[in-house]
């Protein structure tokens, strides 16, 4: 048999398998839940989430107010006269006494208020909404407009500001002035189409809509703000995003996981490798039904949500990276536990990973290292180029294939029905895909494929302490990047030692460092060519991928780096690698603030 | 009906906690919250510094370049003398030029419309794309903004024909942006998420039972068939304070003030048990983990949409007693929650002993 052929008949078998699970006595109930949940969505978008009410207690003498501010779930209001309310006045978090608002200074009495002051502002903009006159109740209205920037965009990324420092005189811009025409006095769209868009908008701002908005932005109306539409964008929106698109990926995955996993457990997958159809074949036949299944759903969900079908172009990666993980975690758990418990640690850090750089989407470069960022912009119908694609995309490529890889070389009996514990078997797995015969070669290729992981948890790293005032955010940017990069340059030789002791004579422990230490910058040097160019150029990035200069200098560090460990676990045995490896981060941190602070020179 | 015996109980128990920790599998969970709580707080500096800048000091004292363009008004006065801001007078040209030299934050352009004209003034503002500044910019601006709107409003009143209700809402005075988020939608979510995990885990230990085939050499032994359910169930249970425990001790240590801990505790560890005890049918129903937790799931969505859809649902009042507005009704609570959980107690019993008898005639 070809392997194509083998391909379709394992994927049919895996269609029929999982459908005659299914239909047993799931498929019923699962479609009397479907009908639930649809009737459940139903009323709970007419109730309302109640999540946040009673939050705050408000005390007012006016029935009229108290009516208005009732009308906020999240407010308890007491309507009372004037001198209890004064004499009781601890109780309230706000009272308002013959239209004057007051507050108890408290984050919460704050917060109350701030959610007040929004509620009286979309109960003002009813009344207005319905004035004849419209400019007399709106006379203000902003155009945006955005400059691009001539400078790299990175340059304020760390809270320096380039410009200039505040003068008396006006600044004055160099080289040539390209003449703006003077913008137009009138607004370009009628009154009514304005009146429209206010009524719109402000209705929208409900506790659901809050986070639809962004699926259903109708920019229609150009940038014409009043002063109070003039916002940043509501990072919260995202998370509607992630629950749509990246929630049904994960419960798809985790029929993948679960399929792998009964394999093991009911040894059937004995049968399958008994056969001669490669082990790669196999896995790419179980994983195609899921990959099309939720191809599937993410082009439903799409045309649902009438959003352009472009959106799917940085999700197949996102599938692709989900089915990878699947697939080794099902391979590696012993239990169900084991199985709940990594999944739903790495849906967590993957969704975190996806998630959180995309909240600031419209603010800030940086979010770019999440594809959901692209999905946002693409919304919003903002373009987007090839190299944003290259660039937030490449590292869950990479990272998917690799994981692929590893767990093709370790789909055979005994690593699949073996019961050790689980930094044993990873070891293992990593055993498999350094064949003994090339050791060295496949040093250089372990620490050369193991760089896209490297940048992904750096760039977690990036984004975790990004947030941090400016000392810190480096200072532990620092001693992580290093960390990391010691660890995955480290973790090859580790393996290598804990199934050959022996193997390593000091001359085969040089050969071994040096090989692992040219594979690292080799494919650092790639990836940074191909993708990383615009964040390495940032103070950040200095830190992470600081070697773009001259290439010896890295080679010699990250040789130094790996030699230190190799020499720590011959000389000191498996204990010792914890130890190397802190020493080998301390002379990592060493050597990068030698060149980014000049300290020691 | 048979009696549960407490020791077969804890036996099991206590067999299930050694496994997750034999497993370590416990501290990839504690790994996890550490990890959530170390983003959310960092989420929170930078989202707080991103919508209130003045509260990072290093923001606090700078002045940003603005160009004023175009014709006089009153809102050249108002940036003139506000603290937050250096404005020039330019041309527009110049101006634009300047910013994409980052010279300056912003530029604004003022038309030639009377302040009392028919028309509204639209006014353009020049911002930096895709920039932090220009994020914080147009929060400062905004309020300005809003301050001229005010004045040109009054300027055209005479022109209103309604007049909306007074109300003098003072300024907050900073702080709580994200006090909702943090206490309406993190905490809940967060002190409820270890219910979710052990109903899972649940329907993990049952089918494990089944799949692995061990079924058969525990029931050899004294312990009945319900008492295994129990001891698994009591297990998920137990696990609950422990882990919504760990989750307010890191919040806490976040700086984030939670009251009635005690109670929160409560009330997530019995509203769990629902929970865990649907998990648990559904487990005994299915006996293969892909099926139990596929309808489990769909189910878990359901119920927690509806309780949600509830006014004072269990996940409302663990906001409310959070933030310290929870008054008597939460024993009512409570105590329809304890009423649920008995009625699924008696349906479980009789389930698992009528497994059980079917298992010791057929």
């Amino acid at each position: 048999m070809s392997t194509p052929t083998d391909i379709a008949t394992i994927a049919r078998w895996e269609v029929k398998k999982s459908f005659s699970m299914m239909s047993r006595d799931v498929l019923p109930l699962a479609i009397i839940l479907f009908v639930l949940l649809v009737l459940v969505t139903g009323f709970t978008a007419q109730t309302g989430l109640h999540l946040q009410d009673g939050m705050y207690r408000v005390g007012v003498d006016d029935p009229q107010v108290a009516q208005l501010i009732a009308s906020d779930a999240r407010f308890s209001v007491y309507q009372l006269d004037a001198s209890t309310l004064n004499a009781d006045r601890n109780a309230f978090d706000v009272i308002i006494v013959r239209g004057q608002g007051s507050s108890l200074g408290t984050d919460k009495a704050n917060a109350a208020l701030k959610t007040l002051s929004r509620d009286y502002g979309k109960y003002v903009n009813s009344i207005y909404n319905t004035e004849t006159d419209l400019f007399a109740a709106y006379p203000l209205w902003i155009d945006s407009e955005s400059v691009k920037s001539e400078l790299s965009f990175l340059s304020t990324q760390s809270g320096q500001y380039i410009s200039a420092a505040p003068s008396r005189v006006a600044p004055v811009p160099e080289g040539i002035v390209q003449n703006i025409p003077t913008p137009s006095p009138t607004l370009s769209i009628t009154e009514d189409q304005l009146r429209a868009q206010l009524v719109q908008s402000n209705a929208q701002n409900t506790q659901i809509s809050r986070y639809t908005d962004v699926l259903t932005s109708s920019s229609g109306m150009g940038n014409f703000k009043t002063p109070s539409q003039l916002s940043p964008p509501l990072p919260f929106d995202s998370i509607i995003l992630v629950f749509i698109f990246i929630f049904p990926l994960y419960f798809t995955s985790q029929f993948f996981m679960m399929s792998i996993m009964n394999e093991r457990i009911e040894r059937k997958g004995e049968i399958l490798l008994s056969t001669p159809v490669k082990a790669s074949s196999i896995i790419i036949g179980k994983a195609l039904p899921y990959f099309i299944g939720m191809l599937v759903i993410c082009t439903g969900l799409t045309l649902y949500l009438r959003a352009p079908l472009l959106i799917l172009l940085p999700l197949i990666p996102i599938i692709f990276f989900f089915l990878a993980n699947a697939l080794l975690i099902g391979m590696l758990s012993r239990s169900f536990k084991e199985l709940s418990f990594i999944s739903i640690f790495f849906s967590t850090v993957a969704t975190s990973y996806l998630f959180f750089p995309s909240i600031f989407a419209n603010v800030h470069v940086i979010s770019l290292i999440s594809p959901l960022t692209l999905i946002v912009l693409t919304i919003q119908g903002s373009a987007w180029t090839v190299t944003d694609y290259l660039y937030s995309t490449s590292l869950f490529w990479l990272t998917g294939a690799v994981l692929f890889y590893i767990a093709a070389k370790n789909f055979k009996d005994e690593r699949l029905f073996s019961e050790k514990p689980l930094a044993t078997r990873v070891r293992e797995f990593l055993s498999e895909i350094l064949p003994p015969k090339y050791p060295f070669t496949s040093l250089f290729l372990l620490s050369g494929f193991s760089i896209p992981f490297v940048f992904m948890v750096q760039m977690m790293c990036l984004v975790l302490f990004f947030n941090l005032p400016m000392p810190y955010s480096l200072v532990f940017l620092l001693l992580f990047a290093a960390l990391i990069e010691e660890f995955a340059k480290g973790i090859g030789i580790y393996t290598i030692f804990s199934r050959d002791a022996a193997f390593f004579t000091w001359k085969n422990l040089v050969i071994a460092s040096g090989a692992t230490a040219f594979g690292f910058l080799v494919a650092e040097k790639l990836l940074l060519f191909i993708t990383i160019a615009q964040i390495s150029d940032s103070v950040f990035g200095s830190i992470l991928f600081l070697s773009l200069g001259s290439l010896w200098l890295p080679l010699m560090l990250h040789f130094a780096g790996v030699l230190i460990v190799a020499t720590c676990l011959k000389l000191g045995g498996k204990r010792w690698f914890v130890p190397g490896l802190t020493i080998a981060m301390v002379v990592h941190c060493l050597y990068n603030l030698y060149f980014i602070l000049g300290w020691l020179g | 009906m048979a009696w549960l015996k407490g020791r077969h109980l804890s036996i099991i128990a206590k067999k299930e906690f050694r496994g997750l920790l034999n497993e370590r599998t416990i501290l990839l969970a504690v790994l996890l919250q550490l990890f959530i709580a170390l983003f959310s707080s960092f989420l929170m500096v930078g989202l707080t510094s991103m919508y209130d800048p003045s509260s990072l000091s290093k923001y606090s004292h700078y002045r940003y370049s603005v160009a004023y363009t175009g014709n006089d008004s009153q809102l050249l006065t108002y940036l003139q003398t506000s603290p937050d801001f250096r404005v020039y007078r330019m041309d527009l040209s110049t101006a634009v030029a300047a910013l994409g030299q980052r010279k300056l934050a912003a530029v604004i352009y003022m038309p030639d419309t009377r302040p009392d004209a028919l028309d509204p003034v639209k006014i353009t503002l020049y911002t930096v794309q895709n920039d932090l500044q220009s994020a914080i910019v147009d929060v400062k601006l905004k309020d300005i903004f809003l301050k001229f709107e005010q004045t040109l409003r009054q300027i055209r009143e005479g022109r209103l024909d309604v007049q909306p209700l007074p109300l003098q809402i003072p300024a907050s005075t900073g702080g709580g942006d994200f006090y909702e988020f943090v206490y309406g939608l993190l905490i809940p979510l967060l002190v409820f998420m270890p219910a979710i995990i052990s109903s899972a885990l649940v329907i993990d230990l049952i089918t494990e039972e089944y799949q692995h085939e061990t079924l058969e050499t525990l029931i050899s032994t004294p312990i009945t068939f319900p008492e295994m359910v129990w001891g698994k169930v009591l297990a998920c249970g137990l696990l609950v304070p422990i882990q919504a425990g760990t989750w307010l001790v890191l919040l806490m240590v976040n700086g984030i003030a939670i009251q009635n801990s005690g109670l929160i505790l409560l009330q997530v560890t019995v509203s769990s048990l629902i929970l865990i005890m649907i998990g648990t049918l559904v487990a005994l129903h299915y006996r293969e983990r892909t099926a139990a937790q596929f309808i489990f799931s769909t189910g878990l969505v359901v119920v927690i949409l509806l309780a949600l859809a509830v006014p004072s649902n269990p996940l409302n009042l663990l906001t409310r007693l959070a933030v310290g507005t929870a008054g008597a009704e939460q024993w009512l609570v409570l105590g329809v929650v304890m009423a649920i959980i008995i009625a699924l107690g008696y349906v479980t019993q009789k389930y698992a002993e009528r497994i059980a008898k079917d298992h010791m005639t057929g």
